[in-house]
This record gives C-alpha cells, structure tokens and sequence, in this order.
C-alpha cells in the first residue's frame, strides 16, 4: 500500500537561486523536502539574461497593478473589501515573492512597465466603470494570465514561482466568480 | 505544507521511488534542475500523485450522496486525463511510467462528506505541488506549458474543496510553495 499522494515539497525560497536538496523521507513515503540554497557555481535553471530580468520587471509591474486594483475595488465596495480581504493579504505576499525573485530589478523599472492590459488600475475604473467585483475579477484572470505565461519564458525557482501564483490567482478568480 | 503524504504508509517499494530515488535516499531529480533528466523525475513525481488523486476520488465519491457528486467526476476526469498524458509524455522519451498502486493509504479517516472534501482539497493540494515542482525541474517550454494549466486546474478545484469543508483561507498565495 503507498502514501496518499506523492508529493514533492517544492523550493521554499524562489527568491534564491542555486540550490542544495535535502531529502525528507517518512518511512517509505515518497515525501521531498526541498530546501533552496545559494550555492553559487556553474550556470544552471535559475541564471536569467537581461531579457529575462526585464521580463520579470513586467511582472513585478503586473503584480503592483493588481495591488493597487484591488485597493480601489475594496475602497470602491466595503462589501468587496470585508469579503476578499484575504486576497489582498495574498496579492501583497505574491508581491513581496516576486520581488525577491527578481532582487536588481528597481522600483521604477518595475513600474514603468505596462500591466496585461496595457493600463492602469485607475484607467480600468474609470472606463469600466460599474462593477467593482467584476472588474477586479477581470484584473486577477488577466493577471494570472500574464504571470502564466511569463513563467513559460523561465526555468528553474522562477518559473515555479510564476506559475505557482498563476495558480493562486487563479483561485483567487474562482473566488470572487 | 499538510497534504496526502504525512498519512500513514506502508514500507513497501514503489513505482514512485524506484523513480525518485526516495527509497534510497537520493534526491527526486537528480540530475541538473533544468535538465531531462531532472524533468524526466519530476514528471514520474506528478504521475505519482496523479494516479493517487484518481484513486483518492473514488474514496471521495463514496462518501458523498448520489447528488454531490457531480464536481468529482470532472475531477477524477481531470487527473485521468492529466495521469494519461503523462503516461505517454514519459513513454515517448523512453522513460518506464511509474505505476499506480494497488491501494493507498487514507491521510485520515473519511466518514463524511466534509471529511471528503478535506481529502479532495488534500489530494489536490499534492497535485499542485508535483505540478510546481514540474515547474522547478522542466527542461522543455512544452512541459512547463503543461504543468502550469495542470497546476492552475489543481487549485481552482482545491479553492472549491477547502469551501466545501470549511477549511480557511479558501485560496493560497503560492499553492504549492507554501
């Protein structure tokens, strides 16, 4: 009889790059701990060219924007706000990620970039106008999208990272569907 | 990180370690992150837990009444789909699919339905995981391509669970990482 689910406990710190494995075995249970280290050294997964660092400067621009989105709608709809709270929790931890994964990118890079609709969250409220929980939900999908498929452009502790919160926002539009 | 895999096991070698490496202390991908044979490993890892979700369904759907069960047929569809193309991803490129077992150990025991949709969030918790450490390991675009909608699936339906058994937050941050 084997374990529920193999399950490999993935890097704990996307943010560093170079790695060290450490195995966690529980009894016979396929069970794998990873802990991410610097190790420095040979070329590997996690190194990343210039258009990959602006590239996740993009990112960080995207990510800012659902922050700042979601600080609009809640302001717009204290309901919004009590009800998805959890998500603005989330947005900002996703953020703080994403900055560690990407230490040399600057603020101002970041936010030069363009968002997954080319906007701002104020341009979205204005022309959208009328629903804020539709218009947030439409900004996390276009996020998730975004970050999905930056992730396709990355290996190793990034593209993880992107596509794990790829699949957390994509929860998160479940949420407010 | 809670999840399938600190439910009890057996001592018993299978498929999944012959694979990873488990059963001997060597690490899951053990060649270079980034490297065939590092993906080649992490993707026997998603097989591994995706023949556990299939199996774990069918606990899932015995416990709920007739009428709930409609959101675990599409689940079970979905892994049966996933644990196929994996099948034949890992064939392809000459690589001996890891096998499901012939039982699984329950994380705890399922008495109810929201012990059932416990075990169903549980399940795909695991599956989220083994498709971001996919993500970790993948050498080749189409193979994050594939873990990233596998990944996404996983916990869309894992925020449906954690609601069906009260379990909070109902959505996560970095599934997978955390």
């Amino acid at each position: 009889m084997g374990a529920m689910s193999t399950r490999p406990a993935p890097p704990r710190a996307a943010g560093t790059f170079g790695r060290r494995t450490l195995l966690l075995v529980a009894g016979a249970t396929p069970l794998l701990g990873v802990l991410a280290a610097c190790t420095g050294g040979a070329p590997d997964a996690d190194s990343v060219t210039p258009a990959q660092v602006d590239r996740l400067a993009g990112q960080l621009g995207v990510q800012e924007e659902l922050v700042a989105a979601g600080a609009l709608a809640f302001a717009a709809s204290p309901e919004l706000a009590a009800a998805a709270a959890t998500l603005a929790e989330q947005w900002q931890q996703q953020l703080d990620r994403l900055r560690r994964a990407a230490p040399s990118v600057t603020a101002s890079a970041a936010s030069s970039s363009t968002g997954p609709a080319g906007s701002t969250p104020a341009e979205d409220t204005s022309a959208q106008g009328g629903d804020p929980r539709a218009d947030l939900r439409a900004r996390v999908a276009a996020t998730a999208e975004s970050h999905a498929a930056a992730c396709l452009d990355f290996t190793g502790a990034r593209a993880a990272l992107l596509g794990s919160i790829a699949a957390g926002l994509r929860g998160h539009d479940a949420v407010l569907a | 990180m809670t999840g399938p895999a600190s439910g009890p096991t057996s001592g018993s070698t299978s498929g999944s370690e012959r694979s990873s490496g488990a059963a001997t202390g060597t690490p899951t991908g053990t060649g270079e992150p980034g490297s065939t044979r590092a993906e080649t490993a992490a993707l026997q890892d998603a097989l591994a837990a995706e023949h556990a979700a299939v199996w774990g369904y069918g606990t899932v759907g015995a416990a709920l009444a007739a009428g709930e069960r409609a959101p675990v047929g599409v689940a079970a569809e979905a892994h049966r789909d996933l644990r196929d193309r994996l099948a034949a991803l890992l064939t392809d490129r000459g690589a001996d699919p890891v096998p499901t077992e012939a039982a699984y150990a329950l994380p705890f025991p399922v008495l109810s339905a929201v012990d059932a949709a416990r075990l169903a969030a549980q399940l795909e918790d695991g599956t989220t995981a083994a498709w971001v450490w996919v993500l970790d390991q993948a050498a080749q675009r189409a193979v994050r391509e594939l873990a990233v909608g596998a990944a996404a699936g996983a916990e869309v339906r894992a925020v449906a669970w954690r609601q069906r058994a009260g379990v909070t937050p109902v959505t996560a941050a970095t599934p997978g990482l955390d």
